[in-house]
């Protein structure tokens, strides 16, 4: 069963695509890229001109030895990366 | 560059409301990505495929052309391709989702490639013999389909996809959009195997294309469509479906799937939920197709290197597609004529000479002689003599036809009966028509009736059949308001508030919107600068140019043989005309010989008012044979009365013909020419005036060149005389002559010229000053002036109108109104009718006709000027407005009518149309009514009597069995129950239901006003002396807002005040307080300075003005200081008119708001694709003008 949660994470990028990222004080390693994806925002409801896209991951990663899938988020507005949820 | 990406699914903005880039534009990027083969696959058409083609070989980039068709849902039920037939489409039979069978939606991510209503679509591209098929597989998916709406089945695409030989002439790819990648997507894995399998069958060249435009599950889905077509040995390419040029042209795209969808913008609606569909270079591509293949670098170089296979049987010859790219023989596709046609246009030559009396004229056999070798040597005697046989054919069904263009230059024309002007007589030359020099097709246009037009098409198509004709196409592109209209569709915004935005902006392109609301007073105090209104605008000028829809082109067409309908894709235009996807410059390029068939109003009106005079006074007239040196004709031109006459009744035109004084057809053809803006921009106008009055001397270059400039006074009108000078300074010949001259219309062409001009003429002898003196002469031309042929064939029907108007005023003013030839509305027409003493007889149902008729009134004897005296105009059924063509013709049927319940019975109006009929007096004379004082008349009968009865006949038919019901069992109405209508309620009613002030002029009901304040009045004004500032009033007839010189958009407004015309200026200092009220109203007060521009010429420069209906208010309400205080008031000034003028190369400047469009002619024909709407257009407003404002 996958959890949604939207938290703010700190990610270090590798190539284009996420390498490693700090969720709730614990370092993850990205193991392996499942699935990557790009959403155009809907700008026509932001008054933005160019409101950005906003680009997906789903990654196996662990903290430790068990492998869990993360789906992280990047917005290229904004800068910011989330993580929206997980299947551990 | 042998390892380059070739994009082989590109649409480019031809495909409508779909894609965003021109052609040019998607090749260009191309070459800089280094890429050295480019498709072009638009969507449901080759619309822009000649453009790709060209711009293909100018970059040097091999082209490939197909089309992004979409799949027929029905073919993929089974029956659905009859019983008993056994066709390649019933192997997709039993269910499966090639097209419009019900999917499941995705949920979650919810962004689904399309949704259910979208149908299924495969790429076709033509191998590189296989334009032909490619162009007939287009032409039937549009039979198959509804207009707007092709499709194709599996079996139409098998049917096209092999040659005559069975070899290969098409390549099918079936992408993520077609069934197969739709059961794909959808884990459907049985199912897509079995339609891979189906298509593979039928298709030998099929190919499956995978794409990845990093949406959800994208580059899954083309894994696993790799891994089928690899297990079915079928080949992969990749593609990136280009829709865009860069990325940020995204929410263009956006909007765009929202117009086209009728949707507003939401995530569902969206076509592509990412940015990426845009053309990627080689590097990004290649990382797509690692994406996909995970990380397997053998299977995606594998991926790239069938992509590059299958684009290199697909590169396409571009000279093949595009003959004319070969400059030296092109192959052209001219009709075949049955005979050998070079000695039967030299035997129709001979018996032209003959005809017009030219045998014995050694000029015009040398002439006939040079013409001939030309067309011989061009391989052009098919086209004449085909051209010849149609205007034969259309003069044969009776329907007026005229030459028009440069092609009256040309004496064959005239001698074969094309034309009817002698190019000898007016030095017409042919090298402005056709010459050994000149690429391209020579163009013959000829105007027929435009209410005749499409039974000339019809006949046309008959004669040749549809195989060798189609019509020829035009995109109808987004301009400011259409632009408008849709972005504010797809924001969501309220239809009513939409429109309002619209109309308010004038006819600019839809880059110039923000860029107008700042530049323009009445725009911005408008309210519509509103933040909230930022986005709309914004993406609106981003949509500007995009191709919206197809339309028939207004003239064009083509005259192939029978291998038409495989240079040309053919569709079926709004009224079934078989119509080419290309557009006029397409089919020349495409080698393509095209007639230009315009229908003109004029010629209608012609038609028409000889016709009346024929049923009413019994007299035949051949307006052909009317001398062209009638003096009363010219004396009338001469007093500016030509409100009505074709080409020169606008009040600029007025003004020209007053200083002008024409008196012979010459004086007509320089009047013509003069005026256009080139020539009102480079002030020809003054010198020729000032020349030809003999204030001034004519003065020449050089004496050798007096010949050339006599004509005109040294002035130079013609592109015929800038060739002719060019010619005797040069020695080299008018051919040669007449390219420089079009070189003419560029800066660099103009440097260039100079370049070559100079030192030939220098040779030849010219002094250097002389040399200067005539290079300053054709510098100041530049690219303007006007073809003197062209002109020369105008004239003819100016002039023809005109002795119309003269001597059969009624007749004339009769065909203007019924076919609505020129810019006024026909009320100023009316009005016009009245000035010359015509009168202007109500409706009247038992005299009334279809169309406007002329009746006999009295002698004919008026005072001066008034030469229409003794005939009357009656006002026709099909003026009232949402009468319906099939009431139209019961109504005329059925007279003569004893009373309103015999009409009702027998005519059968709806009841709207009925109750407007009393309204406006069509029963007044049948039961002795008259609108006005007493209002009270017991016992008599009223208008209002008559309307409470329409609706108790109303009740009393029984519904669905109109007029079932026997006479006399309806409610019983007492006559003068009611009040009669007043006088002004009358016009009222006239203007809401008829569009015109029958019985009354407007003006009339404020004559107590206008007197009380002293205004003038027009019949006044020759008598105010220059400089004066007086109060003048009057109906809005015009606004224009033309080129003129300064580079200011200049207002000019005409109103009428029952006593004539009033021209009033209003600069750009006065509009920051005029501009919103002279726009936005109808009767109108203005305060002016008089200024005499001529013996019979007056205009006003306004300085201030008000609507009078607001006046008449405050009079009514307030008093006469009221008014008094309102006029007297000082305007604040305010900023005028911004924008950057457009500055021409020769220096001169015109505001980007000015109005300097296409020749009046050209916007004659364009509304004559639409059948005639109900307009109730009160006056004309020029497209630089704005609309009315939205209410503050």
């Amino acid at each position: 069963m996958s959890r949604l949660y939207g938290d703010p994470i700190e990610v270090w990028v590798r190539d284009g695509h996420p390498a490693q990222f700090v969720w709730r004080d614990r370092l993850y390693t990205v193991r392996e890229i499942q699935d990557h994806w790009v959403v155009a925002r809907e700008w026509w409801k932001t008054s933005d001109a160019d409101p950005g896209e906003r680009r997906f991951w789903r990654v196996g990663a662990a903290a430790g030895k068990e492998v869990g899938t993360y789906e992280l988020r990047f917005d290229t507005a904004s800068g910011g990366w989330l993580l929206l949820r997980a299947w551990d | 560059m042998t390892h380059a990406f070739a994009h082989l699914h590109v649409a480019s903005a031809f495909s409508l409301r779909y894609g965003t880039a021109f052609p040019a534009a998607l090749v260009r990027r191309a070459a800089e990505h280094g890429m050295d083969t480019l498709a072009l696959t638009d969507r449901d058409g080759l619309y822009g495929a000649v453009k790709h083609v060209i711009a293909c070989h100018e970059q040097g980039v091999r082209p490939v052309v197909g089309v992004d068709l979409a799949l027929d849902g029905a073919s993929a039920t089974p029956g659905s391709s009859g019983p008993g037939s056994s066709t390649p489409d019933d192997l997709f039979g039993g269910g499966l989702p090639s097209g419009r069978t019900p999917r499941g939606r995705h949920s979650g991510h919810g962004h689904g490639r399309g949704t259910a209503a979208d149908p299924a679509r495969v790429v076709v591209l033509a191998h590189s013999d296989g334009w032909a098929s490619l162009c007939r597989l287009v032409t039937a998916a549009h039979q198959a389909g509804e207009r707007g709406a092709p499709y194709v089945t599996p079996g139409m695409v098998a049917e096209h996809a092999t040659g005559p030989d069975g070899g290969p002439r098409l390549t099918v790819l079936l992408g993520p959009r077609s069934g197969v990648g739709r059961a794909v997507a959808e884990r459907r894995d049985d199912q897509a195997r079995a339609l891979l399998a189906a298509w593979r069958a039928v298709v030998p060249d099929l190919v499956v294309e995978v794409s990845d435009l990093y949406g959800y599950r994208d580059a899954n889905t083309a894994a696993r469509m790799i891994g089928l077509a690899d297990s079915m040995g079928v080949p992969v390419v990749l593609t990136n479906a280009v829709r865009y040029l860069d990325a940020a042209d995204h929410q263009v795209g956006n909007v765009l799937d929202a117009a086209r969808k009728l949707v507003p913008l939401d995530g569902r609606h969206l076509d592509d939920p990412t940015a990426h569909a845009y053309l990627k270079d080689g590097a990004e591509m290649a990382r797509v197709a690692a994406r996909i293949c995970g990380g397997d670098t053998g299977r995606a170089e594998r991926l790239l290197a069938e992509t590059r296979r299958v684009a290199g049987r697909c590169v396409l010859d571009p000279v093949e597609i595009a003959p004319l790219l070969d400059p030296e023989r092109p192959r052209l596709h001219l009709p075949e004529v049955g005979e050998d046609p070079v000695p039967l246009l030299r035997r129709r030559c001979e018996e032209g000479l003959a005809r017009r009396g030219l045998e014995r004229s050694a000029e015009a056999r040398d002439r006939l002689a040079a013409e001939l070798h030309v067309i011989e040597k061009k391989r052009l005697s098919g086209y004449f003599t085909s051209v010849a046989g149609i205007t034969d054919m259309i003069r044969a069904m009776g329907v007026r036809c005229a030459i028009r263009g440069s092609g009256a230059g040309s004496l064959v024309n005239y001698l074969i009966g094309i034309g009817e002007v002698n190019p000898i007589e007016h030095g017409l030359l042919m090298e402005r028509f056709l010459s050994e020099g000149r690429k391209g097709l020579p163009d013959i246009d000829i105007d027929v009736e435009s209410a005749r037009r499409l039974d000339c098409y019809r006949a046309i198509l008959d004669r040749y059949g549809e195989d060798r004709v189609a019509c020829v196409s035009m995109m109808e592109t987004y301009r400011a308001r259409s632009a408008i209209r849709d972005v504010g569709a797809a924001m969501g915004l309220p239809p009513h508030e939409i429109d309002v935005i619209a109309k308010a902006f004038p006819q600019v392109r839809a880059r110039q919107i923000r860029a107008a609301l700042s530049d323009l007073p009445e725009l911005r105090d408008s309210g519509l600068n509103d933040r909230s209104l930022e986005t709309v605008f914004r993406l609106a000028e981003r949509l500007d140019g995009l191709p919206r829809h197809i339309a028939l082109h207004p003239c064009g067409v083509l005259i192939g043989n029978s291998t038409l309908r495989d240079r040309t894709p053919v569709e079926r235009s709004l009224l079934e005309f078989p119509m080419s996807q290309f557009d006029k410059d397409d089919v020349e390029e495409a080698g393509l010989l095209k007639l230009d068939v315009l229908g003109v109003r004029m010629q209608s009106a012609l038609a028409y008012a000889l016709q009346e005079v024929e049923r009413v006074e019994n007299r035949k007239i051949d307006l052909d044979a009317v001398p062209r040196d009638d003096r009363e004709t010219y004396d009338m031109i001469r007093r500016s009365r030509t409100i009505g006459c074709f080409q020169i009744e606008s009040p600029g035109q007025r003004e020209l013909v007053a200083k002008l004084e024409p008196r012979t057809m010459h004086d007509l053809i320089v009047d013509i020419s003069l005026f256009r803006p080139g020539p009102v921009n480079s002030d020809m106008v003054t010198p020729y005036l000032e020349t030809r009055h003999g204030f001034r001397e004519a003065r020449y270059p050089h004496e050798s060149l007096r010949d050339a400039l006599r004509e005109t006074n040294g002035v130079v009108v013609f592109h015929e005389q800038v060739m002719k000078v060019i010619d005797v300074m040069t020695g080299s010949g008018l051919s040669e002559a007449d390219r420089a001259r079009r070189a003419l219309g560029t800066p660099e062409g103009r440097e260039a010229v100079r370049a070559w001009f100079v030192p030939l003429a220098r040779e030849n002898g010219y002094a250097h000053d002389v040399v200067e003196r005539a290079w300053k002469v054709l510098d100041a031309f530049g690219g303007f002036g006007f073809c003197k042929a062209h002109a020369a064939a105008f004239a003819l029907p100016t002039y023809q109108s005109a002795w119309l108007k003269r001597h059969h005023t009624a007749a004339f003013l009769a065909g203007v109104l019924t076919h609505d030839p020129g810019m006024y509305p026909s009320r100023v027409i009316l009005d016009e009718a009245r000035q010359c003493g015509v009168d202007v007889l109500p409706l009247d149902v038992n005299r009334s006709g279809k169309t406007w008729l002329v009746e006999r009134t009295g002698p004919a004897e008026g005072g001066p000027g008034e030469f229409g005296r003794g005939y009357g105009l009656r006002v026709p059924f099909s003026a009232v407005r949402g009468v319906s063509g099939a009431e139209v013709d019961r109504m005329v049927a059925g007279r003569p009518y004893t009373s309103l319940a015999d009409f009702w019975e027998r005519a059968r109006p709806s009841r709207p149309v009925a109750e407007r009929i009393v309204e406006v007096g069509g029963f007044d004379a049948l039961h002795g009514l008259r609108p006005g004082e007493p209002r009270w008349r017991p016992g008599r009968l009223t208008r209002r009597d008559l309307i409470a009865q329409v609706g108790a006949l109303d009740r009393g038919s029984p519904a669905g069995a109109e007029g079932q019901l026997p006479m006399g069992f309806t409610e019983h109405v007492m006559p003068g129950e009611l009040p009669e209508m007043t006088e002004a309620e009358a016009v009222e009613a006239e203007l809401e239901i008829l569009g015109m002030d029958v019985s009354h002029h407007v003006m009339d009901f404020y004559r107590d006003l206008l007197d009380a304040i002293g205004v003038t009045r027009a019949r006044d004004l020759l008598r105010q002396r220059n400089g004066a500032e007086i109060l003048v009033a009057g109906v809005k007839v015009a606004t224009q807002t033309p080129a003129v010189r300064s580079g200011q958009r200049v207002i000019f407004t005409t109103l009428d005040d029952s006593t004539g015309p009033i021209d009033l200026t209003f600069f750009e200092s006065v509009q920051a307080h005029t501009a919103a009220t002279v726009f936005g109203s109808w009767l109108l007060m203005a305060r002016g300075v008089v200024r005499r521009t001529g013996g019979r010429a007056v205009s006003l420069r306004a300085v201030h003005c008000w609507n009078l209906a607001d006046l008449d208010r405050v009079w009514r309400t307030q008093g006469l200081d009221a008014v008094r205080a309102l006029i007297s008031e000082v305007p604040v000034p305010g900023a005028g008119v911004g924008g950057r003028p457009i500055e021409y190369g020769n220096g001169f400047r015109v505001s980007p708001y000015s109005d300097n469009g296409a020749p009046p002619a050209v916007r004659e024909g364009r509304f004559l694709g639409q059948p005639s709407a109900p307009q109730r257009r009160l006056w004309h407003a020029s497209s630089g003008s704005s609309g009315p404002p939205p209410g503050r």
